[in-house]
């Protein structure tokens, strides 16, 4: 049976690997266009968040492309995520269209409530096909983590590339190698092929980049239609980009060993002692983990209208920036933004860093100085008094 | 204090330095800002002290290409008039505002900076002890908010129109005034009525029906220059920590209503700096300037003031290498065909910058 998917970035891979191994005919969905988001926003409610809208698009496309089995992940809450699925369903039922909607319980994996959905997908086969579900797991996890591997290599090596299109032609060869490994077997050195294939290309390395942490609501972060390429302006403005966000923690986060996130929600704790859905506890904690961390920037994505994500602005500006003053750069996405408005933001935002930066080492040079001179007044003072 | 007493003696310094430079040598080095907004297009030379030698302006209306062009003429025809052109050299040209990219390369332009940065720089180079900067434009208005000489936060309105040069203009010419005269209708005011300034179809709607109702024109005016500050302060300047001394520029800086309507929701001091509606292009001059300095004998790619002879080519195509299909824009030298510039790729295959 033909099934497919909605777009997220490159976390499509790791989604065909999990399927793949069931015995379905996994095919990716259509890209992102501005064909999908047209026809995502004329069927979609439209004050709801920007996410849905892309994923209804999705949905449309990949019927009339006549793939009829539809996956997608549900949650039980706490934001409008909760609500998707079956909205979606109820959209493209309504248009007409005849297909089977699979939901993926993703609200605590350790339920384990998914071997049923995988158990669906494989058609009820039950037991017989367990194997199979158990390498198809298998191959997921490992293949969404290097696909972390390659996501974070990108956002590392693109500001110090010098020839442009470097780092998007070995992202884009590296996925597909990955794509077509389909044993466990030989993923076991892929981690080293990423970093050895980045190494390879003409880097700048005595160019020193601003160190910018990128995070924010998932889908959109992960997107790279929908957040209009801001990973990738941002490398080419010469920033180093940090995101830990990925397929890959979130996962981890559902299994309930992402020790990286119980880190970011300690951290935010004082400021939103529970999950509010999206990704805000973790907004909070990571804007508190860079700012203590060296970093020049801080970049937060989310759609318009989403709750958790605009709590977690309110609360970084209003107090946050105050504690840590690590500039922010709030970038709030849905079909209508200006992509001019963008570029001149993000333009300004890097000057600002430049600035910023440059006070701290000339007052870091200041302090050094001033103390190099007491140094040496005491060590004056010492030799005298011998 | 003794920061800024050191500066204004280098500052006197470099001036008497120039100044003998100038008697000795026939050439002075300028530099070009050029800042292409979305109503204005503004022009400014700069001279290595940062003042202000010779500066024009003109709508931009239909294509900044050829408006670029108007603009560089009417500039040497200034120079012409008053001889300047041949005891000048321009060292160094800048560009800034939202076509900032495209006129780079027409121009031949040396440094591509955001409005933002212009702004401050120039705002910086004139009241060095500025905190916060309020812009207002033709279609989009900003807030700066600086420490130290630094910019540490910015804010743009990024879709809402309200309250921006462009909403006056046409408010003005509803009531059927000049715009010029905007300023003093509203000052005329004594009980400035209430407008919702929340949207600017709101605004207007409300509008009518103040007039209708039979309020007077200043009164309107007064309470529409109100709510657009008002609308301001909610929009772009909140949550920021707006501080005295308080700079507001850009061609809304012309309207003394608003500027009284800001001292009034503000209650602080808020100064108007001389050259208000060139600070954009001020900046990119002062911007240029620093790119020339920093780097030790470089070589503007300016075309000359000759710029407007010369043809330009603008197509698009759409690309078609993918799903995408991007639509490109390019611009062409009409004479030899050479690409001046081309983008609009999401992958970069086709830039040219």
């Amino acid at each position: 049976m033909k099934i497919t998917f909605p777009n997220m970035g490159s976390a499509i891979y790791a989604f065909k690997a999990l399927l793949e191994p069931l015995g379905a005919d996994v095919v990716f969905p259509p890209p992102v266009t501005k064909e999908t988001i047209d026809l995502g926003v004329k069927y979609s409610p439209e004050f709801v968040c920007f996410p849905f809208k892309v994923n209804v698009g999705d949905f449309i496309r990949s019927i009339e492309s006549g793939v009829t089995n539809l996956i997608t992940a549900t949650d039980f809450g706490p934001c409008r995520f909760g609500f998707y699925h079956a909205i979606q369903e109820r959209i493209l039922r309504d248009l007409g269209y005849d297909f089977r909607m699979i939901a993926l319980p993703q609200g605590d994996l350790l339920e384990f409530k998914w071997i049923k959905t995988l158990d669906e997908v494989c058609e009820y086969t039950g037991l017989k096909k367990l194997s199979a579900a158990w390498k198809g797991v298998r191959l997921f996890l490992i293949k969404a983590k290097l696909i972390e591997d390659i996501e974070n290599a990108e956002g590392k090596y693109r500001c110090r590339e010098v020839n442009r299109g470097d780092t998007d032609r070995i992202k884009r060869e590296l996925l597909e190698k990955l794509d077509a490994t389909k044993r466990l077997k030989d993923l076991r050195n892929f981690r080293n092929v990423i970093h050895e294939e980045f190494q390879k290309m003409d880097m700048d390395m005595s160019f020193e980049p601003l160190k910018v942490f990128l995070t924010g609501e998932i889908h959109v972060t992960l997107e790279p239609y929908v957040n209009r390429d801001l990973k990738k302006k941002l490398g080419k403005l010469g920033c180093e980009v940090t995101q830990t966000l990925s397929l890959h923690d979130w996962i981890m986060h559902k299994f309930h060993v992402n020790f990286h996130r119980k880190e970011m929600a300690h951290l935010a704790r004082p400021h939103m002692p529970l999950d509010i859905g999206g990704e805000a506890v973790w907004v909070l904690g990571e804007y508190i983990w860079a700012a203590t961390h060296g970093y020049d920037g801080f970049f937060h994505l989310y759609p318009f209208t989403c709750m958790p994500e605009i709590t977690a602005r309110g609360i970084i500006t209003n107090k946050l920036l105050k504690e840590y003053d690590l500039p922010p750069l709030f970038v709030s996405l849905d079909e209508n933004l200006a992509e001019a408005g963008l570029i001149t933001r993000l333009e300004a935002m890097v000057d600002l860093m430049h600035g910023k930066r440059k006070k701290k080492n000339e007052y870091k040079q200041k302090l050094n100085a001033f103390m190099d001179s007491e140094k040496q007044d005491y060590l004056a003072n010492q030799q005298q008094h011998k | 204090m003794i920061n800024n007493c050191d500066n204004k003696m280098t500052q006197t310094r470099m001036e008497l330095e120039d100044g003998s430079k100038a008697g000795r040598m026939d050439m002075q080095e300028v530099y070009l800002g050029i800042d292409v907004g979305s109503v204005t297009i503004k022009l400014a030379l700069v001279d290595p002290s940062n003042n202000l030698i010779k500066s024009t302006w003109l709508r931009n209306q239909g294509s900044p290409i050829e408006n670029v062009k108007i603009g560089i003429k009417r500039m040497r025809d200034e120079l012409e008039q008053e001889s300047m052109l041949d005891s000048i050299q321009v060292k160094a040209v800048g560009t800034t505002g939202s076509a900032r990219y495209l006129t780079k390369s027409i121009v031949g332009g040396d440094v591509a900076k955001t409005e933002i940065i212009a702004h401050a720089v120039a705002a910086i180079s004139y009241h060095p002890d500025v905190r916060t900067i309020l812009e207002i434009g033709g279609q989009d208005s900003k807030i700066i908010i600086l420490r130290d000489g630094i910019v540490v936060d910015f804010a743009m309105n990024s879709v809402c129109a309200a309250g921006t040069g462009s909403f006056l203009d046409h408010q003005a010419a509803r009531l059927g005034i000049k715009i010029e005269e905007f300023g003093n209708y509203a000052l005329r005011s004594e009980t400035p009525v209430s407008i919702a300034g929340r949207c600017t179809v709101f605004a207007e709607s409300d509008m009518i029906h103040k007039q209708q109702m039979g309020y007077s024109k200043e009164d309107i005016i007064g309470g529409l220059s109100q709510s657009l500050v008002r609308n301001y302060l909610n929009n772009v300047g909140k949550g920021k920590d707006i501080q005295p001394p308080i700079i507001f520029q850009g061609g809304v800086a012309a309207n003394s209503g608003i500027v009284e309507a800001f001292k009034e929701s503000l209650k602080e001091e808020v100064t108007v700096p001389k050259h208000f509606l060139l600070m954009g292009s001020i900046g990119a001059a002062i911007l240029a300037k620093e790119h020339f300095q920093e780097n030790p004998g470089y070589k503007t790619n300016f075309r000359g003031f000759d710029v407007h002879d010369i043809e330009f080519e603008t197509s698009t195509f759409n690309c078609g290498g993918c799903a995408n299909n991007c639509e490109v824009v390019q611009v062409k030298m009409a004479e030899n065909k050479e690409i001046v510039a081309r983008w609009g790729d999401r992958c970069g295959r086709w830039e040219v910058f």
